[in-house]
Formats: C-alpha cells, sequence, structure tokens
C-alpha cells in the first residue's frame, strides 16, 4: 500500500476506437492511462500513438457523450465503471484549423448563404448583394436595392450555368437575380434584377426558398409571411420604368410579382424563416414564437412559445425535425416538436452573452449547430455536450450571419464589414 | 436496707404534699361557708342568735386556715401531677359511684380515722337538722390541733423512734405498723377507694379525701373558683340607676387636655426626632456598593437610564479623522469636479465638513458658521425642547421588526417579463443623448442629442440609419404615434422641426411630402403670430416651426395630427398647440399659472390636455375651455417629467427631488403612492403601452423599472411593485440618464444617457 498503489488505483485501462481512417487509426489495444487525464491529455496520448507529423486535435466520446472535465470526473459524474476496459471513440476535433482571408465588403455584413459548395452570397448594408467563388474573390454584384439587405438566398442553385438569387431588403421589396455561373472572369459583373416581388408593408427580414421548386418566401415587419413564385414565364407584368425616381441607372426591363399566399399569424416583426420541407415553412418571431406553416393550407401546425423575442431559426439534426432559435437573450434553445405534449426546449445553450443573430444546423450531421451572436462569436455547438466545441473570435463587432459552407466551414458577415470564413472543420 | 429506706423517705415526701393539698382544700371549703354565713347573717340576725356565737369562734379559725391556705399554694400545685394521676386512675369509678360515695365516705371515716375523725362526725350526725350550722362545725373541728403536737420539725428525727410524735396529753403516738409492700398494694387494688386515699405522714393516718374535696381540687387545677356555686361571670348590675339621671354625673366641662396633644408624646416625637437627626435610628438599609462593575461597559446604558427616566444620551460624535487635521494629505482633499457635484447636491444631502487644506494653523480663518450656529441653538433652547424621535430599526425604542412593515408584495419572478439586462447599445453620439423616441412598430428609434444630431436607428442590430445635424442642441424628440406617417418632430432651441423620415411605403412618402409643403399659410391670431411662424426647413425639406422661446417638451396627439410645443420661459403663452395637417397654431383657450414643464394629451380621451407646471398637473379640457378639470396636488418641489398610463385614469410624476408619484386620477387628487428611490433628480417617467411596467430615470445614472398593474375593477387599487434597478450609464458632466421610453411592444426600454450611449434593456 505505497505510491504504486495508490497509482494502480487512479488508472483506468482504455481502448481507442474511431471511425476515421488510416492516418487517424491507432491500433486496437488496451492502453493504460492514469484518470486525471482530460481532453488534452487524451489527445496527446493518441498524438503519440498515431505518430503524426503535424499533431491533430481529437474529440473523445464515452458512450456518445463529449469529454469535457478529467476522465474520473466524467465517469463519476456519468455513474461509469472504471474497473472494466473503458472504450472511448474519437473524432478529429470540431473546430477551424484554417481562417481564410476576410473579405471587406463596402458596409456591415447583413446576409450570408453557403448553401452552395460554389459560392458564398452576401447581402450587406449598403443594398448589393454580392456572390464570392473563394474568399475574397467576387465574382458578381447583385444591384438594385434601395435599402439594405437584409436576407439573401439561393433560390435555385441546381443549374449548372446559372443560378437563382433572391434578396430581401429593408426597402420592402424583394429582388430575384439570375447568375450565369459560367463567364467566370476576373472583373466582377453587376447583375440587375430579373424580377421584383412588392407587397410587404415594411422591411422585410428574411428570405427563404422551396428547396426543389421555383417558390420563394419572406417574413416581414408587417407581421407576415409572403409567399411568391419566382418562376419568370409565369410574371405578367412588366413595368419598364415604371420607377418615379428619374435618375435612376439602368432602365432593364425588370418584372414585377405579387404574393401567392399570404401567411398571417404572427403578431410582430416576423424574423426569420426556413423552408426545409417542400410545403412546410419554419418562421419565427419578435412575438415570441415559432411556427410551422402548412403552404398548402396556410396554417399553422406547430406554435412554439419561447418567451423572448427571436432572431433566427433553424431545422435540422436528427431528422431534420429539430427547432433551433436563438434570439434577443444569449440563450440557444432547440426544441423537440415530435416530443408530445411539451413546448420546454429539450436543449438550450448559454455560453454567449448577447442577441443571438443566426443559428444553423450543420446539413450531414445531426449533432452539429453553430451560433452567432451580437457579442462577436461564432460557436460551434454539439448537442452531446453543454459546452461549445469552439468558440470562432474573429469578428471585432457584432456578428449579423453565419453558415456553414461546404460541410466544413463556417462563413459568416458582421458589422465589421467583413465576410470571414473559417474552414477546416472536420465533421465526420 | 438503705435502698428501702430512700424509697420510704419518698413516700414520705408524697404522702406530706397530698397531706398538705388536702389542708388546704379543706381550708377553702371553709371559707365559703363563711360568705354564705354571712349572707344568711345578714338575712336572720335574730333567728341565728345561737349560731352566732359559734360563728364569732369560727372566724378566727378560718382566718388561720386562710393563712394555712395561702401557705400551701405552691404545694398544691407541685402535688398536681399525683392528683392528675390519681384523677385518670379512678375517672371511671368516680363517675359511676356518686350516689354510694356519700354514705361509704362516711364509714370509712369512722373506720379508719382516730376519734378525732370520730368526734367530728358526731357532731355532724348531731347537728343534723341545721345543715349550715353542722358545716360550720365541721369546719371549726378541723381547726382543731392535729392530733401530733411536735410541731414543725423534720419528721427525719423521729425516722427510727418507735412513735412519731405526742398527742396533747403527751403521750407517745406510736407508728403505725408498716404495711408489707405487697400487702398495702393488694388491699389497694381491692380498695376502690385507695385513690382517694392520703397518707398523713405527720400524724401517721390515711386521710380520705371526700368527693366534693376531689372535686374542688380537680376545679383549682384547672384554675377555676373553687366552689362549684360561684360564678365568676355573673351579669353585671349597675348599682346605679341611669333611668331617671338627665344630668351628667359630673357637670364639670371638659378638661382642657383631652383637646391639646400630648405633652408626652410630644416628648416621645422630640426625642424620636433628635435620635433621626443625629442618626441614631436608621430606616433603610445602607444600600451595597457592588464591588465588581462592568470596566468597558456602555456607561450611558442600563445605568443612567434606570435613575433618570428622561436622560436621554447625547449622541456619540465621530472621532475626528485625518481629514479634519488643518493639513491634511492630499488624497482626503475633493476635486473640483467633486465640490461642483456637492454644490449640486440638496444641503441635508450635502457632507458636513469638507476637507480643506492650510499651510500653518495661523492660516485658519474663523469658523464661519459659528454665530449661525450659536443662533439657532439660542432658537432651539427657546423654541423647542428636544425631543426624543421615535424610529423604527435595529436601535429604536419600540421594538418593531422592520421587515413586518413592508408591504408584502408579489415576487419578482412572477412579473416577468421586464428588462433587466442590458444587450444592444447604441452607439454614435458624440454629446449627451437627451431624448429618444421608439418609432411605433418598434422597428427603429429616434434619438437627439446635445451634439445637435438627431439620429434613427435600427432597433434589431444598432445600427444608425440617419443623421440630421442641426446647429443648437435637440431637447427632444417624438416619433408620430401613427405606423403610416413616419415623421418626427424634434424641439432645437426655438425651432420646432418635422422631419420626414423617409422611411414609409411610397404611398406614405408621398402623402408625407404634401403634408410637409407649406403652401400658403392660413391666417394666425395676432397673439399667435406674435410668438409662432411657420416656415420651410431648407436643409431637410421638412417645416420649421419657430418660436418666442426655447422648446423643452413635444407631445404628440395619440391621432397625429395635434402636436404640442412647451416653453418653459414663456409662462402664460408657455404652452402652444400646433396642428400639422393645417399648417395652424393655437393658443391654449386656458389661462394658465406657473412654469408649464410637460404636456400629455389623454391616451382615450381626445380633448383631455394634460398640463405640469412646476409644482402642480392641471387636467383639462380643450373641447369645453373651462378651467382646469382637475388639479393633482403633487406636493413635489419640482416636477420634471409626466407619464400617463395607456389606460387613462393613472399618472405618473417624477420629480426633480428623485420622487415619482403616482396618481389615480379617479380615485384623488393626492398622490395614490409616493416613491422616493433616485438620490438624484427624475429625469424622465415612462409607461410602457401593453406591459404593466413603468419606469423612471435619474441624474444618478440609473433607471428603475416598476410593476405598475392598473385593473379593471375599480375597487382595486393599482398594484406597484419596484422590480429592478437598472445601472450601465456612466455619469458625465454630473449627468446620469437624461430618457427613458419602453419599446412600444416588447418589455424593453430604451434609456438615453449623458455619456452619449443609448442602451437596450431586454427582458
Amino acid at each position: 500500500m505505497n505510491g504504486e498503489g495508490e497509482d494502480a488505483s487512479k488508472v483506468i485501462h482504455v481502448k481507442f476506437l474511431t471511425k476515421l481512417d488510416s492516418p487517424f487509426k491507432v491500433p486496437v489495444t488496451s492502453v493504460v492511462i492514469p484518470s486525471s487525464v482530460t481532453r488534452l491529455g487524451l489527445s496527446s496520448i493518441v498524438n503519440s500513438l498515431l505518430t503524426l507529423e503535424k499533431p491533430e486535435a481529437f474529440d473523445f466520446l464515452i458512450d456518445g457523450e463529449l469529454i469535457r472535465m478529467s476522465l474520473e470526473q466524467f465517469l463519476l459524474a456519468k455513474g461509469i465503471s472504471a474497473e472494466r476496459t473503458l472504450e472511448i471513440e474519437y473524432i478529429r476535433a470540431v473546430a477551424p484549423r484554417k481562417e481564410e482571408k476576410p473579405s471587406l465588403h463596402d458596409d456591415w455584413v447583413s446576409a450570408v448563404d453557403g448553401s452552395s459548395p460554389r459560392f458564398v452570397l452576401t447581402g450587406c448594408y449598403d443594398g448589393l448583394g454580392r456572390i464570392w467563388s473563394s474568399p475574397g474573390s467576387c465574382t458578381h454584384i447583385l444591384e438594385g436595392h434601395t435599402g439594405a439587405i437584409s436576407s439573401i438566398a439561393f433560390a435555385n442553385s441546381e443549374g449548372a450555368e446559372g443560378v437563382t438569387v433572391a434578396t430581401a431588403s429593408k426597402d420592402r421589396t424583394l429582388r430575384l437575380f439570375k447568375v450565369d455561373t459560367a463567364e467566370s472572369g476576373d472583373s466582377t459583373t453587376r447583375v440587375g434584377a430579373y424580377k421584383i416581388l412588392r407587397g410587404h408593408k415594411a422591411s422585410v427580414a428574411s428570405v427563404a426558398a422551396q428547396k426543389y421548386g421555383s417558390k420563394v418566401c419572406s417574413g416581414s415587419w408587417d407581421c407576415t409571411i409572403n409567399v411568391w413564385d419566382s418562376n419568370e414565364s409565369t410574371s405578367e407584368l412588366s413595368v419598364p420604368g415604371k420607377k418615379r425616381k428619374g435618375n435612376n441607372q439602368a432602365e432593364e426591363p425588370q418584372l414585377e410579382g405579387e404574393a401567392e399566399t399570404t401567411l398571417v399569424g404572427h403578431t410582430q416583426c416576423v424574423s426569420s424563416v426556413v423552408w426545409p420541407e417542400h410545403d412546410v415553412i419554419y418562421s419565427c418571431s419578435w412575438d415570441h414564437s415559432v411556427r410551422r406553416w402548412d403552404v398548402e393550407t396556410g396554417k399553422d401546425s406547430l406554435n412554439l412559445y419561447s418567451g423572448k423575442a427571436l432572431n433566427t431559426v433553424d431545422v435540422g439534426g436528427e431528422g431534420s425535425a429539430l427547432v433551433a432559435a436563438g434570439g434577443s437573450d444569449p440563450i440557444l434553445r432547440v426544441w423537440d416538436p415530435r416530443k408530445p405534449g411539451t413546448s420546454a426546449p429539450v436543449f438550450q445553450f448559454a455560453s454567449h452573452s448577447s442577441w443571438i443573430s443566426a443559428c444553423k444546423w450543420h446539413k450531414s450531421s445531426w449533432f452539429h449547430l453553430l451560433s452567432a451572436s451580437y457579442d462577436g462569436k461564432i460557436m460551434l455547438w454539439d448537442l452531446r455536450t453543454a459546452w461549445p466545441l469552439s468558440i470562432i473570435e474573429t469578428h471585432k463587432d457584432k456578428v449579423l450571419c453565419a453558415d456553414w459552407w461546404k460541410g466544413d466551414s463556417v462563413v459568416s458577415g458582421g458589422a465589421d464589414s467583413n465576410l470571414r470564413i473559417s474552414s477546416g472543420i472536420s465533421i465526420s | 436496707m438503705t435502698k428501702k429506706k430512700s424509697e420510704a423517705a419518698n413516700e414520705d415526701q408524697t404522702r406530706d404534699t397530698k397531706k398538705k393539698s388536702v389542708s388546704a382544700v379543706k381550708s377553702s371549703q371553709k371559707e365559703k361557708p363563711v360568705l354564705a354565713k354571712q349572707v344568711k347573717s345578714s338575712k336572720e340576725e335574730e333567728d341565728l342568735l345561737l349560731d352566732s356565737a359559734t360563728d364569732s369562734d369560727y372566724d378566727g379559725d378560718s382566718l388561720s386556715g386562710s393563712l394555712n391556705s395561702d401557705d400551701f399554694d405552691s404545694d398544691v400545685f407541685d402535688s398536681e401531677d399525683d392528683a392528675s394521676q390519681k384523677e385518670t386512675e379512678g375517672g371511671d369509678k368516680d363517675s359511676s359511684e356518686d350516689e354510694l360515695e356519700l354514705h361509704g365516705n362516711e364509714d370509712s371515716d369512722d373506720d379508719d380515722e382516730g376519734e378525732q375523725v370520730d368526734s367530728e362526725n358526731d357532731e355532724e350526725d348531731g347537728s343534723d337538722e341545721e345543715r349550715e350550722v353542722a358545716e360550720e362545725s365541721d369546719s371549726s373541728e378541723d381547726e382543731v390541733a392535729p392530733r401530733n403536737t411536735v410541731g414543725d420539725v423534720p419528721l427525719e428525727w423521729y425516722k427510727d423512734e418507735k412513735h412519731i410524735g405526742y398527742d396533747i396529753t403527751g403521750k407517745k403516738i406510736t407508728k403505725k405498723e408498716k404495711q408489707d409492700k405487697l400487702d398495702s398494694f393488694l388491699a389497694n387494688m381491692d380498695d376502690s377507694k385507695n385513690w382517694r386515699k392520703i397518707y398523713d405522714e405527720y400524724n401517721d393516718e390515711e386521710v380520705e379525701l371526700t368527693k366534693e374535696e376531689s372535686k374542688l381540687i380537680r376545679r383549682m387545677l384547672k384554675g377555676e373558683a373553687p366552689h362549684a356555686d360561684f360564678d365568676p361571670y355573673a351579669p353585671y348590675v349597675d348599682w346605679f340607676k341611669w333611668d331617671d339621671a338627665i344630668h351628667p354625673l359630673s357637670s364639670a366641662p371638659e378638661p382642657k387636655r383631652r383637646f391639646i396633644p400630648s405633652k408626652w408624646e410630644a416628648k416621645k416625637v422630640v426625642k424620636y426626632v433628635r435620635a433621626i437627626r443625629k442618626g441614631l435610628i436608621k430606616f433603610d438599609k445602607p444600600e451595597e456598593e457592588p464591588n465588581v462593575y462592568l470596566l468597558w461597559g456602555d456607561d450611558s446604558a442600563s445605568d443612567q437610564k434606570s435613575k433618570h427616566l428622561t436622560y436621554i444620551p447625547p449622541p456619540k460624535l465621530k472621532l475626528p479623522g485625518h481629514e479634519e487635521s488643518y493639513n491634511p494629505s492630499l488624497e482626503y482633499i475633493p476635486t473640483e469636479e467633486e465640490k461642483a457635484a456637492y454644490e449640486l447636491m440638496y444641503e441635508e444631502d450635502r457632507p458636513k465638513f469638507i476637507p480643506k487644506r492650510f499651510t500653518s494653523l495661523r492660516s485658519i480663518p474663523a469658523y464661519e458658521n459659528a454665530l449661525k450656529e450659536s443662533f439657532d441653538r439660542c432658537l432651539d433652547l427657546y423654541l423647542c425642547p428636544r425631543v426624543r424621535k421615535k424610529r423604527v430599526g435595529a436601535h429604536s425604542i419600540i421594538n418593531i421588526d422592520p421587515e413586518s412593515l413592508k408591504p408584502k408584495l408579489p415576487s419578482r419572478k412572477d412579473l416577468r417579463p421586464y428588462p433587466n439586462s442590458c444587450y444592444l447599445e447604441y452607439k454614435g453620439h458624440t454629446g449627451a443623448v437627451t431624448s429618444v423616441s421608439p418609432d411605433c412598430s418598434g422597428q427603429w428609434i429616434a434619438s437627439g442629442s446635445a451634439d445637435g444630431s438627431v439620429r434613427i436607428w435600427e432597433v434589431e442590430t444598432g445600427r444608425c440609419l440617419k443623421v440630421w445635424q442641426f446647429k443648437e442642441a435637440v431637447k427632444c424628440v417624438a416619433w408620430n404615434p401613427l405606423p403610416d406617417f413616419p415623421i418626427l418632430a424634434v424641439a432645437i432651441g426655438q425651432d420646432l422641426v418635422i422631419l420626414n423620415t423617409e422611411l414609409g411605403t411610397d404611398e406614405e412618402q408621398q402623402k408625407i411630402e404634401e403634408l410637409l409643403r407649406l403652401g400658403t399659410l392660413p391666417e394666425q391670431d395676432e397673439a399667435v403670430a406674435a410668438i409662432v411662424s411657420w416656415l420651410p426647413d431648407e436643409t431637410y425639406g421638412g417645416i420649421k416651426i419657430k418660436h418666442f422661446k426655447n422648446i423643452s417638451y413635444v407631445d404628440w396627439h395619440p391621432r397625429g395630427d395635434y402636436l404640442s410645443a412647451v416653453m418653459s420661459a414663456g409662462e402664460t403663452r408657455g404652452v402652444v398647440i400646433h396642428q400639422l395637417s393645417m399648417h395652424k397654431t393655437q393658443r391654449l383657450p386656458i389661462k394658465m399659472r406657473g412654469l408649464p414643464v410637460c404636456t400629455l394629451f389623454h391616451p382615450t380621451h381626445r380633448g383631455m390636455f394634460i398640463i405640469a407646471t412646476k409644482k402642480n398637473v392641471r387636467v383639462f379640457n380643450l373641447q369645453k375651455r373651462e378651467l382646469a378639470i382637475k388639479k393633482l396636488e403633487t406636493g413635489l418641489r419640482e416636477i420634471s417629467s409626466m407619464a400617463i398610463h395607456p389606460g387613462g385614469d393613472n399618472l405618473i410624476v417624477g420629480s426633480k427631488e428623485g420622487k415619482m408619484c403616482w396618481f389615480d386620477m379617479d380615485l384623488s387628487s393626492k398622490p395614490y403612492k409616493t416613491l422616493k428611490n433616485h438620490p438624484k433628480d427624475i429625469t424622465n417617467v415612462a409607461f410602457h403601452r401593453s406591459y404593466p411596467l413603468f419606469a423612471s430615470c435619474s441624474e444618478d445614472s440609473t433607471a428603475y423599472v416598476f410593476h405598475g398593474k392598473v385593473y379593471s375593477d375599480l375597487n382595486e387599487n393599482p398594484l406597484i411593485v419596484p422590480l429592478e434597478i437598472l445601472r450601465g450609464h456612466s455619469t458625465s458632466s454630473n449627468r446620469g440618464v437624461l430618457d427613458c421610453k419602453f419599446h412600444p411592444r416588447q418589455p424593453w426600454l430604451f434609456t438615453a444617457g449623458a455619456d452619449s450611449v443609448i442602451k437596450l434593456y431586454c427582458h
């Protein structure tokens, strides 16, 4: 019963498992490690086992839970026996490994969309939308809005040679742009809208497009959600030069569209809309509610009450059914609408220190989502732990928008007028 | 032998005493018949002439007898024990054999006693016919000298002789044969009358007491009169007949001594008084000085209190510190700013002593307040006694738990949501933000600053959307309450500028532009034209309404067409109402007293107009042109701001002494509640449009949020609960938060600080 005995009582037999491929695979043998090691210690052990040239950060899972304390504490907290050989799964740590060059805008970047792997769309307070093919290289500028752009979305990114982009602006209109992506020159092309969607009585706060369709929906400060048709052919009115302001630059033929359907129910500004399925729209509003709308009937089939004014909503996660929303407090809430009889959030993440301006689920992972906040931070979350996986603090001011891009990058824009791309995030 | 002798001697002694007592009894028995005889003799002197001779004989005897009895008195009581013993022994027999004894007595007398006794009896028998005489003769017989004539000599002398003395004839009286003890005991036991027998040692004979004699003895032992017939408590028969006596026995006047205090008593009193004075008599015990006491105890506490009921301990003065030195170190000296701050404080809040520095003691000036304070002290002494204030608290005289005095209020948790934390700041102004106003949708907020700029901000992101720059400081901004009419009224110096924010839709813009275009102005009254003129604003394309005095406050009518402007310096002409659609100005149709501070249009009743002057709040009806409908007595020193509940019946008034009054205008003209929260001036108060919230902001850089629920039930008073103190603003140039407004739809509060920041507090 000396020092040796004590050491023996504080060691654990572990076996490292992984789903990663060869360079990151360790031989499946039991290893004896002290129980006081933390994630960093485990990571260094795995690194020494792998003998990599460049050290790699890993995250460790026991029974599907991420380790965020010392191994001993974790086992005690979860009531897992340390007698048997512990199987620890490791994954590459979800953290950006590379920070791309910031792309400077003329004004605050208010909207970003990274749903197409080829481009990043940004909306800016100077009223222009921009298409970036890579960090720092802007290929197209979408012009026409007289007010700040509040939201931007790919309406149809399927076409090989052209994509359709929808923008929502504080000038109460939405505009649809057709961008020919084939012509990729060094210079940036200026694109005008082919269609203007008028009908909102106040600033449009958010726009979302149907995934495999031609429809676009928008939420506005006039408390309504409008559903529009984005097709070129169906638009009936051609109003060249209808604008009163004579000094308008290009007198190009413009189509004007009217709302197909108006979804009324929110009592305050509809701050965010998402269109994840064919005829289901989720929206959140400053009236503290998240609603699910059936586009066919125009009725809301779900109403989640959060108690705070909401700025952003996204649907994803397990079975694309979890609803994440953030708003006028530092807490990111995740609901599971499939759970009957309860409207309480199933997860609450409270590491931010100010309003949450954006939250997005990872497209392929069930567990990962990001949130951006006015405190200047973007946080990556895993549902399996209450701590943020990593915090991206590249912005110097409020972060107004953020999105995943290409599955391994985070694009974000903020009040420092920069589009920032943090890449190299490995999400298995 | 010696033993026996001693026993015999003892027996003799007891017998002796018995005999003595008997003789005493006999003598007393004799006395009574003498008395009786005397009475009788007085009755029938002649009848008993014969007897009288014998009577005279007896007289001397009776005397000698009485002497004898005197001698034996003590002895009688000595023999008490024996007699009582005998009594107890023969008590039963005594009662049962009363009758028999009489005869037996005689017989036994005959048997036992000698000749003398026989002769007695003979004589008795002989004088049968006259009982009394016989008795007398009996007693006379008793005085016959005893048989033995040896006299009063110790009988011991005859102890060893066969005789005990000599009889009258000189013959030896031989001792009787001593009975054997056993025989005598047996004889005693056999003879029932034995207890009555007494041995007369002197005469060497046994005497048997008669029943009467024994009774006599018994009575004497009890301390009663010896003879049974004698009644010691016979009723008193007065010898004087009072019945017919009219006059007192003595006609002497009441003696003087009955009326004067007794000389002897007086002497006695004087004696006592002297003794008391000299300290010879002490009434109370000397107080015990406790030889131990609490050395470090508070001497002002229990000790003094118990001695003097009204003793008020003087307040303990703070000991002078370094700051009171004539030359304190630099850190004690207040800076100029601090001194200026002291000047701004109310006199009672101001620190009493401000450290100053002197190079030498010589340069210290005279105490400036000396005269004033001594005068005050004189007044104090002259006019009002010092009164002990009954304070409530831990050190109070009445012990009331201060917690119990607090009203029962609902928990803050139950009153959510309310603004509590600041997440957003709107930065951009370079001077103190004097006024904020959110638009009715809650998307934008306008602010005016001392730097002369008016800005519009996006609430959601904190982005500044528009800036208008003016030459003078902006006093007040107000957003038009109509949602489709986004224009701003801005008070800058003497100008009231209507600004087009260009935030509306195209049609709305068109309407606004039309409205803001000043065509031909309608005719104004002369009185109005003297103080107000409508001009187009060249720089920003709005309307500029020029007033004759600086405008301090602007308020829109809820319908958005009328607009009131307050000029504090304008006095009676200090409030004007502009009509935007007609481009026309009206003076108030009512006479007004005092300097106007702010005005309000009633939110529900169209014609009602509320004006707050420096001291009072008056409610007018503009349509009826009457005097004030209502006057609210605030009791405040100087009103600074006012806000009305959207229901229209409740009003809050903020004052420059930090007090806020809640008026229930239906209830009374006095404040329903007065809240004193802020240590400094309240700059503004605000009601929320839909949530039961109200707030006040103050120069002390804080804003207070309250829950203020107004019930539709008229019987229920409004519920006011303080909720939160919102801090965060910093003081700049002694000014704190200058304005606060609630978000129209969310439970959020905007505060405008003198530190040129607008903060949004969210729930």
